[in-house]
């Protein structure tokens, strides 16, 4: 980090000038944070802060009003299958994470080659990023689809299948389908971002590691690897966040079945918030998913800093 | 592996034409195995386009031969009816543009808020900013369904339900993140000196970051611009509840017109989403440059 | 997770005034409890004004021309705007429940049947009792559309879902037209399963979205459901339904991984000789289809009994009008009497949409009994139709999804259906309170 200097001129305030001048600094920090600390604020925390509190109630979607009950909403969540659920979530949420990390990181070194078409692969690779979400939920639902889905119809055709597979009426393979639905909506985001950190390797690098000798896979991780690592670490912080809270292909897809075993916290929430009109329950759900994430948020934050020192 | 074997023939001609054009780059290319190259190019092809072939395969299908099984890869009647009909569907149209409103939108204030915040967590030190940093995060976390029953009450009480604006108050929102730590890496690159000498010539603090800073970052305001505007242009469940029928994006729009109690339209879905879809991929084909261009001057860390 | 919850929240609706979640059963003569109703006691306006209107049909490409037009025709009759606004029928209910509850729609909306509890908890809608006074609705339509005694939902179209089968196919197999008994039925599938070529005998629900149609094979087989206020799901009758459909499914007579949708594909494809499906349904079937002649050899039959002699158990299906108090209500009103039981708009709207119309006499008119098709499924399903017993309950959603996880587990081989079944009547019964 080559930014401290300022922060830190700032920390010999006696004469009054300085002082004037750091009081207009600070108004300008203050304006600087202020639009988007008053979005997060009214368009997030504002709401959050309401939803969390009905899991301290009994109150519905449907009737005014709400009642105390304590912690008994969350012992309730806690034992209604809540470690499935977790355990489903995880299964998704990583699945759906790492995926779509291998494919854009494989993209990105592919498309960081030179050859001919490299500039327009670029760009095509972004069409699966750039149909709308729910479209790419339908389009899978009728690839996957057990009685008439093209994949199914390939498969036969290519004699590897006898008989059409219910590929979402199994649990592992509608896990899997979930995974590689949501993958093919986020691979290319990844790719664009992984990209960019790799025009920040130096060339010369790669070159004189070829010269001692280190093969490709010795290069990608001596060379490479410690120069994207940064961007690598976001991108994977925000799709495990972004995936844990994914609802729209579950929902479209395997609605969580079957029986329940692809159910993740944001559909069920949803179930018990829209289908249950239970607020409580569903609050109570959400506040046990925000101190999850929390704890990942602190996790990485301790990490991260480590990184920076 | 007869494909491999021709695919690694094939490569020496493709490094020649490189190295016509960037002799430098001859030496370093010509001991990346090729071979490797083109597999991995036809296997992530093959995942990435293979789905958009049988949207564009489904759209071309006459309804009635739309659940043969097993399904023909190769179309034998091809008919474009179904485009036909998505242009005689007004709404389709009135979708595209409230996408294309709410998006762009989206993206210009996304990036207008991010910029300021990146800049503050970027060059400046103060009590809080780590806390902050990481609020702005962790924003992301709390789950949607629920968001959506208070959010929906908030912005009824703001008296802003069925319009743009609460459209893109929550997507700006939801795109904070993304791109306040983008532009905030775009900004640590570039040199605390570029402020100083600012300051020396008497700007203030306005001025320093309007005409010194921001010309500079400029790819990067690009590049995080366009992530806001795919927030905006993918989502569906904030849509719907938002914005009301009358400002309906595409995505709950699509599914309102095709997918009904009865049956879902398959073919006219697949027809209307791929043509909704053209315009915003050449864009994102065009601009991709500036995509990659903009996150790549952030990723260099000071 | 829930049984705490329920307890508490009949002590409390019950505390506040505002009636339980037991809401009065509509074809079941259970405990009354007073549901939410809207204001009875407002001035009646000078004459026609501007409302609101909220239907799925406005949007999707079948119906929205003849929607339209109705909606025309009545605006230009009393020379008044009506707003027209739809959602997605998936989502209808959601967005329609946070729209009336946080006050954002007055005016007339459509709703499903097995719906208006949900929507009539939020306390808002009118009570339609002196505009369904007169107009020759059949007794069963009015009471598809009340809570209580209390007529919150005119009956727009009323029919069933039931079993629609693919004569052609039949005939083939060499079996009766329609199976009379469960045994019969088996057979018929057994049969048809011989034919080859992939067919899916009975394209029966197992994805989660339609496995409510269970219930009424549970039924079939002599479990009520709901008795009183208990939740007998987990009886030996239910038990047997589900180990019943297990063996359907493992002989695969039903397959994996069907919807309603995919069932409507595969029959379409005439690759299954029977699903389960109301008359809505009908029209989409064959236009999909590439067999022309298929309209033709589409017959309803009643669901196979378990007994001969038995009364077939069949569900209702139907889509009601109900008018949410507030700005344009009273003409809203008038629109929703209008629609439903006009004799012109009626014959017109079923001509268009082939949805079975509720007033005895637009029923009788040579329209609707010259529509073989219609006239069939009244005669053979329409006519032993019933609401589920759990529509009565706020929370049906919830036991819905509920009961097809269970069903769900059983047919993957995750739970026997003892478990399984007791299982999912517990989740019930917490949810009942």
């Amino acid at each position: 980090m080559t930014t401290t200097t300022i922060g830190r001129r700032q920390k010999k305030p006696h004469s009054s000038n300085v002082r004037a001048a750091r009081l207009s600094e600070v108004r300008f920090i203050v304006l600087l944070l202020l639009p988007g600390t008053a979005l997060l604020v009214g368009v997030v925390l504002y709401p959050l802060l309401r939803s969390l509190a009905s899991a301290f109630f009994a109150e519905s979607l449907l009737y005014p009003g709400a009642t105390w009950v304590g912690l008994q909403n969350v012992i309730d969540v806690l034992q209604d299958g809540f470690a499935e659920l977790l355990s489903q979530t995880l299964i998704f949420t990583i699945g759906a994470t790492i995926v779509p990390f291998i494919v854009g990181l494989a993209l990105a070194l592919v498309l960081n080659e030179q050859f001919r078409g490299q500039r327009f692969l670029r760009g095509a690779f972004l069409i699966p990023w750039l149909i709308p979400g729910v479209v790419v939920s339908f389009l899978w639902m009728w690839i996957f689809d057990a009685n008439y889905g093209v994949l199914n119809g390939v498969l036969m055709q290519l004699h590897l299948i006898d008989t059409p597979i219910a590929w979402l009426f199994n649990t592992d393979t509608a896990r899997g389908a979930l995974i590689i639905a949501k993958s093919w909506n986020s691979f290319p985001w990844v790719m664009v971002m992984l990209l960019a950190a790799l025009q920040t390797v130096p060339g010369e690098l790669h070159e004189a590691a070829a010269m001692d000798g280190a093969g490709p896979i010795r290069r990608f991780f001596a060379v490479t690897w410690p120069h994207i690592a940064g961007v690598a670490g976001l991108v994977i912080l925000l799709e495990f966040i972004w995936n844990f809270q994914h609802f729209d292909t579950i929902f479209v897809l395997t609605g969580g079945g079957p029986a329940g075993t692809t159910q993740t916290f944001a559909t069920e929430v949803y179930d018990t918030a829209f289908k249950g009109y239970d607020l409580g329950h569903a609050g109570a759900l959400g506040l046990l998913w925000m101190g999850l994430l929390l704890i990942l948020v602190v996790v990485y934050v301790r990490f991260s800093e480590r990184g920076e020192k | 592996m007869a494909t491999l074997t021709s695919l690694a023939v094939e490569a020496p001609s493709t490094q020649e034409h490189v190295s016509e054009r960037t002799p430098t780059a001859r030496r370093a290319v010509r001991r990346r195995p090729r071979w490797a190259l083109w597999t991995a190019l036809i296997v992530l092809g093959l995942f990435a386009f293979l789905p958009v072939y049988w949207l564009a395969v489904t759209s071309v299908t006459p309804e009635r031969d739309a659940f043969t099984f097993p399904p023909r890869l190769f179309p034998s009647t091809v008919t474009f009816e179904h485009y036909l009909a998505v242009f005689q569907t007004p709404a389709i149209f009135e979708y595209l543009r409230n996408s294309i409103v709410v998006s762009t939108i989206t993206a210009v204030l996304s990036v207008a808020v991010s910029m300021y915040m990146g800049y503050a967590f970027s060059k400046f030190r103060f009590r809080g900013r780590k806390s902050l940093m990481y609020f702005v995060l962790s924003s992301q976390m709390f789950p949607q369904a629920l968001l959506l029953v208070t959010l929906y009450v908030v912005f009824a009480q703001a008296g802003l339900l069925n319009t743009y604006q609460s459209l893109v108050i929550s997507f700006t929102t939801f795109t904070l993140p993304l791109c306040v730590w983008m532009l905030k890496g775009f900004f640590d690159t570039l040199p605390d000196d570029l402020i100083e000498a600012a300051k020396i010539d008497g700007a203030g603090p306005w001025r320093t970051f309007h005409s010194v800073i921001l010309p500079l970052a400029a790819p990067g305001l690009v590049a995080a611009g366009l992530f806001a505007f795919v927030r905006g242009w993918n989502d569906f469940m904030f849509a719907l509840t938002l914005a009301g029928p009358e400002k309906q994006t595409l995505p709950p729009g699509l599914v309102n017109t095709y997918v009904s109690e009865a049956a879902t339209a398959w073919p006219e879905l697949m027809a209307a989403s791929l043509l909704v879809s053209i315009p915003v991929c050449a864009a994102f084909i065009l601009l991709q440059r500036y995509l990659v261009g903009g996150i790549t001057a952030g990723a260099v860390k000071g | 997770m829930t049984a705490q919850l329920s307890r508490r929240d009949m002590f409390r609706y019950s505390a506040v005034g505002l009636g339980g979640i037991a809401l009065a059963g509509l074809a079941t003569g259970c405990a009354p409890v007073a549901a939410g109703g809207g204001s009875a006691t407002k001035a009646p306006p000078a004459g026609p004004t501007n409302f609101d209107f909220v239907s799925w049909g406005m949007s999707e490409e079948a119906t929205k021309p003849a929607l339209q037009a109705s909606v025309n025709a009545f605006a230009k009759k009393d020379a008044i705007e009506i707003a027209t606004s739809s959602y997605p029928f998936n989502d209808y209910l959601n967005q329609l429940t946070l729209q009336v509850r946080g006050g954002q729609f007055t005016g007339a909306a459509q709703l499903d049947v097995a719906w208006l509890s949900s929507l009539a908890a939020l306390g808002k809608l009118d009570d339609l009792g002196a505009k369904a006074e007169g107009r020759g609705y059949t007794d069963a339509a009015l009471q598809a559309g009340q809570i209580d005694g209390k007529q919150f939902g005119l009956p727009w179209t009323i029919a069933a879902i039931g079993l629609v089968s693919n004569t052609e196919l039949f005939d083939k197999a060499g079996v009766s037209q329609a199976p009379a008994t469960i045994e019969e039925f088996e057979d018929a599938l057994t049969a048809i399963k011989g034919l080859g070529g992939g067919i899916v005998p009975y394209a029966a629900s197992t994805k989660t979205a339609q496995l409510k149609d269970i219930l009424v094979w549970m039924q079939t087989f002599g479990s009520p459901i709901i008795d009183g206020e208990k939740c007998t799901i987990g009886d030996a009758e239910s038990i047997a339904a589900v180990t019943w459909y297990k063996k359907l499914f493992d002989a695969g007579l039903i397959a994996p991984d069907v919807d309603r949708a995919a069932a409507r594909a595969l029959f379409s494809q005439g690759k299954t000789a029977i699903y389960d499906d109301a008359p809505v349904a009908r029209a989409s079937v064959l236009k999909a289809s590439p067999d022309a002649s298929l309209g033709g050899k589409m017959a309803p039959i009643a669901r196979p009994v378990k007994k001969a002699g038995d009364t077939p158990q069949e569900l209702l299906w139907g889509h009601l009008l109900v008018v949410v108090d507030g700005k344009g209500a009273d003409t809203a009103g008038d629109f929703a009497q209008w629609m439903t039981s006009d004799p012109a708009q009626t014959i017109s709207y079923f001509t268009a949409l082939g949805l079975p119309p509720t007033t005895e006499e637009a029923l009788a008119s040579s329209a609707v009994s010259g529509n073989v098709f219609v006239d069939a499924f009244t005669a053979n399903i329409t006519k032993d139709a019933k609401a589920s017993p759990l529509w009565k309950y706020v929370q049906y959603g919830q036991m819905e999804t509920a009961i097809a996880e269970q069903v769900q587990a059983v047919l993957i081989g995750s739970a026997s259906p003892k478990d399984a079944m007791k299982a999912a009547g517990q989740k019930v019964q917490s949810l009942i309170g």
